[in-house]
């Protein structure tokens, strides 16, 4: 093969750039060539690591040997491999008619974060961090496991980025893993940025409202996901990871619950399944009891209720609508506004809006109570995608009752277990009740 | 035995507290009713263990499997069609028991059609699921709603309205010769085994079936048929019982919970029993439609790669129910549902001279093969 020829065609690749360094050495009997792209080398390293020893050692030979000893050290497989690489980080150099890599990338996004979306008490704050192969470091460090296995691939065909699987070969489910590999071979999308996209592209439902991975920054999550046999897929240039496939519980969980003691944790879980529960049926609940059969509440509550409502000239459809409305874009905008603005941005919708839209009685106190305990009840739910699903499940149950009144609310909330238990995550059941002995033998088997 | 396969069993014998089996008991309150609920439960429970045992010996095959095997073209597809119109008529009734339940107590300005559709239109599609799927949100429906109703049974026996007298009163009339119309409303409380016909797909494995569970199934479905039958009359009295269209109903709103948000047991009662009757439907159609794809190869129909055909029953469905239930009437449905079960006490016994031929045919083929 043409060494001149090769160089010739990597110089044409980089025609259009400005920023490929054309670095040609000589002294002594010593002669390299290097080419690379000034923005992505570590130069100090550079000059540490190649600069410096070729001008200390005494023959090309010897700085050939010492150039193969390097761990940054690749060999060139092909010539389109050349430029991928360059793009990488990689230094191309020629000594003695050869041609090497040399990986010397500058990671500025290394650092591992804190976390920000699976804050915790217990258990370490630091998250992952934008760099691939610092992710796979830190999986690495907690999970001390020779069947560890990690293979890389490139999606997205402008940007190129890698993708790594990572999963335990002991435990994942081989046609897991192969339905995943399937998928990810058939993404062909022009641009992948983040590992959330994923979510949709490899699930291979048009319409899913139920998120069928678990996204994740919390190494301990990951870690504990592994160990339970699950695939996890992270992106280059993203803190998050998605852990697949899941179960509705997943979702329920924090990674905390294993920190507490028993009845603390049995306590949390209480409370937050209480709290998906509210968040899910009481505004339809409202709807339910006072439109359609306001004689289920006991007689004091029921006038109560009534009572809240005189004045209000809305049905309490629209006046569950209405409010619910006013907290969806409270809860939108405190997460696009800037940190330092979203304070008065909830002050004003909290606290203003709330006592004036009862005083103005265009809703209920009691409607104002339910919508602030509805918002708080769904914070709750530990998995932010999940408290996404809910909010949208909530608003489809509320037009359901306000249709069907009270047995509606109830038909469809089992109608919402019933679909739940039909989907499917690569291949898993979504939900189903586990029971607590695993290895008991079981004596159905799938139909 | 699998934890599923007592959840058809019980689905069958709770969700018809609620439907007209009291009502038909209590026709002949003054006759035969406590002989034939025992007879019945002797006939049940024998029937309930012949045909486990059957199933048992078929892992994983269901009934239009064993007789596509067994019999001929002829025999088997009118049968299984047959089959699959009975299903979906005792899903109508528990539908339409329900609907008129609905409109009685909890929304009784809403059109009837609306609420016969708020409850079809929410099991429908349940029924299309993979028959492993059916019994896990069976599961997670009875997880949800088992603890009230227990607790609703808990309030009822403990109530001080319980008058123990009407119930030794009641239990006198032992004596009476069992009639036909209460003995099939009580051998039907068993029939929930039938299911299996569909549902045995799913227990691929060989069970373990013996005198224990047997004395379980006994034993629960006893307790089940005192408390339907005896609870009512401790509340409302004998003399006249046979007037209550919905004994049960006026049996819990005898209840209060005095210092809960909400008073009348009633509504907790309803509409977690709403629970029950929805899986107790999506049951029935569920192996309705499977017999129906059975029949037509349903499976097999596609158009463009999308799978039209699981699709079709749904609007006959749909409109056979609808059309059913508006043409109705509570009096009606009581005389149709007796006379539904009825027939079950003539058919279902006699399936087993069907299940002796199937045995034995399968048999032979195990022995050809083997030589």
């Amino acid at each position: 093969m043409l060494l001149s020829e090769t160089i010739n065609w990597v110089n044409e690749q980089f025609k259009n750039t400005n920023e490929l360094v054309h670095k040609n050495l000589e002294y002594e009997n010593k002669h390299i060539l290097l080419f690379y792209l000034k923005s992505l080398i570590n130069s100090e390293m550079l000059q540490q690591l190649i600069i410096k020893p070729f001008f200390e050692m005494s023959s090309e030979e010897q700085f050939k040997i010492y150039l193969q000893a390097l761990p940054q050290f690749q060999e060139v497989t092909s010539k389109e491999q050349i430029p991928l690489e360059m793009m990488n980080g990689n230094i191309l150099v020629k000594i003695h008619n050869e041609l090497y890599l040399l990986d010397f990338r500058l990671a500025n996004n290394d650092k591992v974060n804190q976390t920000s979306v699976e804050t915790t008490i217990h258990g370490s704050q630091l998250a992952l961090s934008d760099n691939l192969m610092t992710n796979i470091n830190v999986i690495r460090s907690n999970y001390h496991q020779a069947s560890l296995t990690v293979e890389y691939l490139v999606k997205g065909e402008v940007n190129q980025h890698k993708v790594a699987i990572i999963y335990d070969k002991d435990k994942v489910k081989s046609d897991v893993l192969d339905t995943i590999r399937k998928r990810l071979q058939n993404v062909d999308k022009q641009l992948i940025t983040s590992t959330t996209q994923l979510n949709n592209f490899i699930n291979d439902k048009r319409f899913s409202l139920f998120p069928q991975m678990i996204m994740t920054e919390r190494p301990d999550r990951i870690v504990y996901n592994l160990g339970g046999g699950k695939v996890i897929l992270l992106v280059d240039g993203n803190p998050q990871s998605m852990a697949t496939p899941v179960v509705f519980f997943d979702f329920m969980t924090t990674i905390e619950d294993n920190y507490h003691t028993l009845f603390i944790s049995l306590f949390l879980k209480i409370l937050r399944y209480a709290g998906l529960l509210l968040s899910l049926l009481l505004p339809a609940l409202y709807v339910g009891v006072t439109s359609f059969t306001p004689e289920v509440f006991r007689t004091e509550l029921a006038l109560t209720v009534a009572g809240s409502r005189v004045g209000v000239p809305f049905s309490s459809f629209i006046e569950v609508l209405f409010m619910l409305f006013f907290m969806e874009l409270l809860l939108e905008a405190s997460i696009r506004l800037p940190k330092a603005v979203s304070a008065t941005a909830t002050t004003v919708g909290g606290l203003i809006l709330g006592t004036a839209v009862t005083e103005a009685s265009l809703a209920s106190n009691i409607m104002v109570i339910i919508v602030s305990a509805v918002a708080i009840s769904t914070f709750v739910i530990p998995v932010n995608e999940m408290a996404f699903s809910i909010r949208v499940v909530r608003l489809l149950l509320i037009l359901i009752t306000s249709i069907f009144g009270l047995a509606g609310l109830i038909l469809s909330f089992f109608a919402l277990i019933m679909h739940l238990v039909n989907l499917d995550s690569f291949g898993e059941p979504y939900l189903k009740l586990y029971t607590l002995a695993k290895d008991k033998k079981s004596s159905e088997g799938k139909s | 035995m699998s934890r599923y396969y007592y959840y058809l069993i019980f689905i069958n014998m709770v969700a018809n507290i609620i439907a007209s089996v009291p009502s038909i008991l209590y026709e002949s309150h003054k006759e035969g009713s406590v002989s034939s609920m025992i007879l019945g439960l002797v006939a049940g429970t024998i029937i309930v263990t012949i045909y486990t045992r059957f199933f048992n010996a078929f892992p994983g095959m269901t009934l239009p499997d064993l007789l596509e095997k067994t019999t001929a073209k002829w025999f088997y597809k009118p049968f299984v069609l047959f089959l699959a119109f009975m299903w979906f008529f005792a899903g109508l009734i528990t539908l339409a028991t329900y609907t008129f339940l609905l409109i009685r107590y909890v929304t009784p300005e809403m059109p009837v059609i609306q609420i016969s559709l708020s409850i079809i239109l929410s099991v429908i599609f349940g029924c299309l699921m993979r028959t492993e799927r059916v019994l896990y949100t069976i599961e997670l429906i009875l997880l949800v709603t088992l603890p009230l109703i227990l607790f609703i049974f808990y309030k009822t026996y403990s109530g001080n309205s319980l008058e123990w007298d009407f119930v030794k009163e009641a239990a006198l009339y032992v004596n009476q010769l069992p009639d036909l119309n209460s003995f099939s409303a009580s051998f039907f409380l068993f029939l929930g085994v039938v299911n299996l016909f569909m549902f045995n797909r799913f227990f691929t494995k060989k069970q373990s079936f013996n005198w224990k569970h047997v004395t379980i199934i006994a034993i629960i479905s006893t307790l089940n048929m005192f408390t339907t039958y005896f609870i009512p009359i401790g509340y409302n009295g004998f003399e006249n019982i046979d007037e209550l269209v919905y004994p049960w109903i006026s049996t819990s709103d005898s209840i209060r919970m005095e210092y809960f948000m909400i008073e009348r047991v009633l509504f907790v009662f309803l509409l977690f029993y709403l629970g029950i009757a929805f899986v107790s439907i999506m049951i029935h159609w569920h192996v309705s439609i499977e017999f129906l794809k059975f029949v037509f190869n349903l499976e097999k129909l596609k158009i463009k790669g999308f799978k039209l055909g699981k699709f079709i029953p749904i609007p006959f469905f749909i409109g056979a129910s609808l059309f059913t239930i508006v043409k109705l009437n509570e009096y009606q449905l009581l005389r149709l549902s007796s006379i539904f079960y009825n027939s079950l006490i003539f058919f279902f016994p006699s399936m087993i001279l069907l299940f002796f031929f199937i045995k034995r045919s399968m048999k032979n083929a195990k022995q050809a093969k083997q030589n």
